[in-house]
């Protein structure tokens, strides 16, 4: 009965292993499929709804289509913030950009048998939760902070200055936090680059500085663009570092979203809010997509 | 000569990517409790972490949610990737192919947001188990990406092919051939989906139902109340326990962790 059983098991696992039959692929991803339908697609779907609907009094549901929630996010009440989100957010990648691309470039051009490891150290901080990196930057920057305190012992200033709650270092918490999203793909696109190509620029009689702008940057402009999106995104949708590096002038449009969800009870308004995000990135990978189809075409 | 000066200033960015970190170390040791000048060592912002009970019952609650995601994330991730890398093309695998990744590229705002709003319309209880099963999609491109890059190399299958020559079923190679072969990936992608949970802030934030206090969470509600040396103390265990995950991850799969953000 037993040995029954176990042949039965075997046969049914080892179609399931084969995959020969198409319903054996559909069987083995029909968990991870039901999952990422219910935990993603479906609370995806819905936001977008709720975003065409109406709020009423209480964050109760008026059902009906309208457009109008869209419009209030562009509205004088509103647009500041959206406004200032993107220029922080452009801000930040590119301050990412100028500090990102001389380290992708000595990474990849002379950190030889060092380049796994300098890669890896870039990625820690990051894996950390953002909220340590942004507490380290509150323990830097406060009025009774080290960097204020640094300054006063040295006599170079008389009173604590501003730094924490001020744009600048909200847009320092961003670059700081955002920056292994730039460098990545700088480097990506910058280790595809063939080294005969340099070689033969100098074999022409190009200098290195012509060579750089003639032949590297060019060449690298993909992951330029890569990473300034990859960069670019995630900021518009940041909240935290502007919640505690950031002062009441320079609320964005992740607190905005927040605050409607968890305090403000508009619901529907933080979906189109959420939704305008959502726009952003789609349009994102779309150029980024266009740009990497023209340049395969191109070889 | 040019090499020299952009190591310089690489060394420089290195420095002041682990500036901020390197502070917040040694002002946990440092025995005062403002954050301004060195008073001398102690270890006592550790010790009243330990002793700290709600402190502990959030590191409880952070790591049988994380262990319960990547669990979950893993056994989706194995049984996915097996399906994508082994079988033949199938109708629906290139279209999974590119929504697997899709946790990965949104901001994070958008799930919490889109899950807070979904959980409650559909009258979903926001407890510790719709978390970590949140926390497990959130987790599932890691393992996945994991996995299905180790079944790829190992994806000539002779060996499979040698076992089955020798009589073995399709579930005796697999199980005696790939899924060891395989084991390394397995274990790393789990690791990895465990740090991601771990270290999740946002989404917890949104849809964890009161009285679920994760670490992350505990961080947050502490930080309201500005820098404390107990924070600075909780925040180094939180970056050595990622850096001892990603160390076993690395340790394990033996391949950079660079190319995936």
């Amino acid at each position: 009965m037993k040995r029954v059983l176990a042949s039965h098991l075997d046969r049914g696992l080892s179609w399931l292993i084969r995959g020969r039959d198409r319903r054996a692929s559909h069987v083995l991803l029909a968990p991870a499929t039901v999952w990422l339908a219910v935990f993603l697609v479906l609370p995806l779907a819905w936001l977008i709804a709720l975003s065409f609907i109406r709020s009423g009094p209480y964050g109760s549901f008026i059902w009906s289509f309208n457009l109008q929630n869209y419009a209030r996010a562009l509205d004088a009440k509103y647009l500041p913030v959206v406004l200032r989100t993107l220029a922080y957010a452009g801000a930040a990648t590119g301050l990412c950009l100028l500090l990102g691309f001389p380290l992708a470039y000595f990474i990849s051009f002379y950190a030889g048998r060092w380049k796994d490891r300098l890669l890896i150290l870039l990625m820690i901080p990051f894996w950390t939760s953002s909220l340590v990196a942004i507490y380290c930057w509150m323990i830097i920057l406060g009025q009774e902070g080290l960097l204020n305190s640094l300054l006063m012992t040295l006599r170079l200033i008389d009173e604590p200055l501003n730094l924490l709650n001020t744009p600048f270092a909200v847009i320092l918490g961003l670059a700081y936090f955002y920056l292994p999203f730039m460098v990545l793909p700088l480097y990506g696109s910058l280790e595809k680059i063939p080294r005969n190509y340099l070689e033969a620029s100098y074999d022409l009689g190009a200098g290195a500085f012509r060579t750089f702008f003639k032949v590297t940057l060019p060449l690298s402009l993909p992951g330029v663009v890569a990473g300034c999106i990859l960069t670019f995104v995630p900021c518009l949708g940041d909240f935290l570092t502007a919640s505690f590096l950031g002062g009441p002038d320079s609320y964005l449009l992740g607190n905005l979203i927040e605050n409607q969800f968890l305090m403000g009870q508009d619901w529907p308004f933080g979906a189109a809010l959420t939704a305008l995000l959502l726009v952003c990135m789609a349009g994102g990978m779309a150029l980024y997509r266009r740009l990497e189809a023209q340049e395969s075409w191109q070889r | 000569m040019r090499g020299r000066g952009l190591a310089a200033y690489s060394l420089g960015l290195y420095g002041f990517i682990y500036l901020p970190l390197a502070v917040m170390i040694a002002f946990s040791f440092n025995d005062a409790r403002r954050n301004v000048a060195w008073k001398g060592f102690t270890g006592r912002w550790y010790s009243s972490l330990f002793h700290n009970v709600e402190l502990l019952g959030a590191l409880a609650t952070t790591l049988e949610l994380a262990a319960i995601a990547a669990a979950i994330a893993t056994v989706l991730g194995l049984l996915s990737s097996y399906a994508m890398t082994r079988h033949a093309s199938f109708r629906g695998r290139s279209l999974y192919g590119s929504l697997f990744l899709v946790p990965l590229m949104l901001p994070e705002i958008v799930i919490g947001v889109s899950l807070l709003s979904f959980f409650v319309r559909s009258r979903i209880p926001l407890n510790f188990w719709s978390l970590a099963f949140a926390h497990a999609m959130i987790a599932l491109p890691y393992t996945t990406n994991s996995i299905r890059a180790r079944l790829l190399s190992l994806k000539d299958g002779r060996l499979e092919e040698a076992a089955m020559d020798l009589g073995a079923s399709d579930w005796q190679a697999f199980y005696k051939i790939t899924l060891p072969l395989a084991w390394p990936a397995i274990f790393g992608g789990a690791l990895l989906a465990f740090t991601v949970s771990f270290e999740d802030f946002v989404t917890s934030f949104f849809i964890a139902g009161i009285g679920i206090v994760t670490m992350p969470i505990k961080v947050y509600s502490m930080m309201k109340f500005g820098v404390t040396p107990e924070i600075n103390a909780l925040g180094c265990c939180l970056v050595l326990a990622t850096v001892l995950l990603l160390a076993a991850h690395h340790f394990l799969t033996g391949e950079e962790e660079s190319g995936r953000i």
